[in-house]
């Protein structure tokens, strides 16, 4: 049975990270593509001898543009890189907020797909936790997965993280119609994840509204 | 064939890639229209037909493949290149089966993609003749 779960969860988490890779080459090629184009454009117009003092506007416009991508492109391999390390130790006392806004930052592509936004309602002064990040953000992803893949578009998903006496809370919260009925939440894939966050000392609910509330021990409790 | 003849529409939701890609074809004296969606692109080619569609697959709302199945029911001469970040040899199957002219992967060379729209506009008028 506990091999079976290993074996279930490693194969749920190799499509996690399948998908995050994905998702992250498909947006760099756009950065790579958008100052491709720039840099061609920059190209057309000296060849054409229209870079002239008089067209300094449009040439510092095409510069920033390039600009705006690397910046964007470097972001997101910021958070790339981040999201690849977390794998590194099982444990560690880590910002909950920090972790969420990685892991939103690389799948708000799919989400967009769908016309579906993604909202960060984070609560700032979250004390951290002592648990497993990667699995964690494992997790978080696979209810926003359910989520998107169930959502009509044009819908809404936000993400909010709070505190009480003795856990960090989130909460995904999705806002629009679901185009499915109840889809994951009660396959084995949601019992893989209630048998994680137990594992991590927490607990994960579904709530009315097809919310997902998961709790985690604060670090001295 | 006069180059001002070629009545391409590019659909894309990359603003900044749509826009600067459209500037570079217009300065290569091709007509250029823009749709950010693939509802956009649809609602485009009812209101003027298209000679050439430079098309991305994954797109908010229509998936590109969806919009080459409506384009080929509404207008079957406008010819369709599909340039996409993001795919497959099997998208490059499906596409080719659904009647696209071209599969380029970004980032490409504007004159692989001036040729393909050259070759794609010669396919349609050599069609419609």
């Amino acid at each position: 049975m506990e091999h079976k779960f290993e074996e279930g969860l490693r194969l749920l988490q190799l499509h996690f990270i399948g998908k995050i890779l994905a998702g992250f080459t498909h947006e760099i090629k756009n950065y790579l593509a958008i100052i491709k184009e720039s840099a061609g454009l920059m190209e057309d117009l000296i060849k054409l001898g229209k870079a002239s003092e008089s067209d300094s506007g449009q040439n510092l416009e095409i510069i920033h543009s390039i600009e705006e991508q690397i910046e964007k492109a470097n972001t997101l391999f910021r958070y790339l890189n981040r999201f690849a390390h977390r794998m590194d130790i099982q444990f560690a006392t880590f910002n909950v907020n920090e972790s969420l806004e990685e892991l939103a930052a690389l799948v708000t592509r799919f989400a967009n797909q769908k016309k579906i936004s993604i909202e960060k309602d984070f609560h700032e002064a979250i004390p951290p936790v002592y648990s497993n990040p990667s699995l964690l953000q494992f997790v978080v992803y696979s209810a926003l997965e359910e989520k998107i893949r169930n959502l009509d578009k044009n819908s809404k998903i936000a993400i909010q993280t709070g505190v009480d006496e003795n856990s960090v809370r989130i909460r995904i919260v999705p806002e629009g119609n679901f185009v499915q009925g109840e889809g994951d939440t009660t396959s084995i894939s949601y019992k893989i994840l209630e048998k994680i966050v137990m594992q991590l000392g927490g607990n994960i609910l579904q709530e009315s509204g097809r919310e997902t509330l998961i709790m985690l021990p604060l670090t001295n409790s | 064939m006069k180059r001002e003849d070629i009545k391409v529409l590019l659909v894309d939701d990359e603003v900044a890639f749509t826009r600067t890609l459209a500037q570079r074809l217009i300065m290569r004296d091709l007509r250029v229209i823009i749709a950010y969606d693939g509802e956009q692109a649809l609602s485009q080619i009812k209101k003027e037909e298209p000679d050439v569609i430079v098309l991305d697959m994954n797109m908010p709302g229509m998936h590109g493949m969806d919009v080459l199945r409506e384009i080929k029911k509404v207008c079957p001469d406008t010819q369709v290149i599909i340039l996409t970040g993001h795919g497959t040899d099997k998208d490059e199957e499906e596409a080719t089966k659904l009647g696209g002219f071209g599969f380029l992967k970004k980032p490409t060379d504007i004159e692989t993609l001036e040729h393909k729209i050259v070759a794609a506009f010669k396919e349609k008028t050599a069609r419609t003749m």
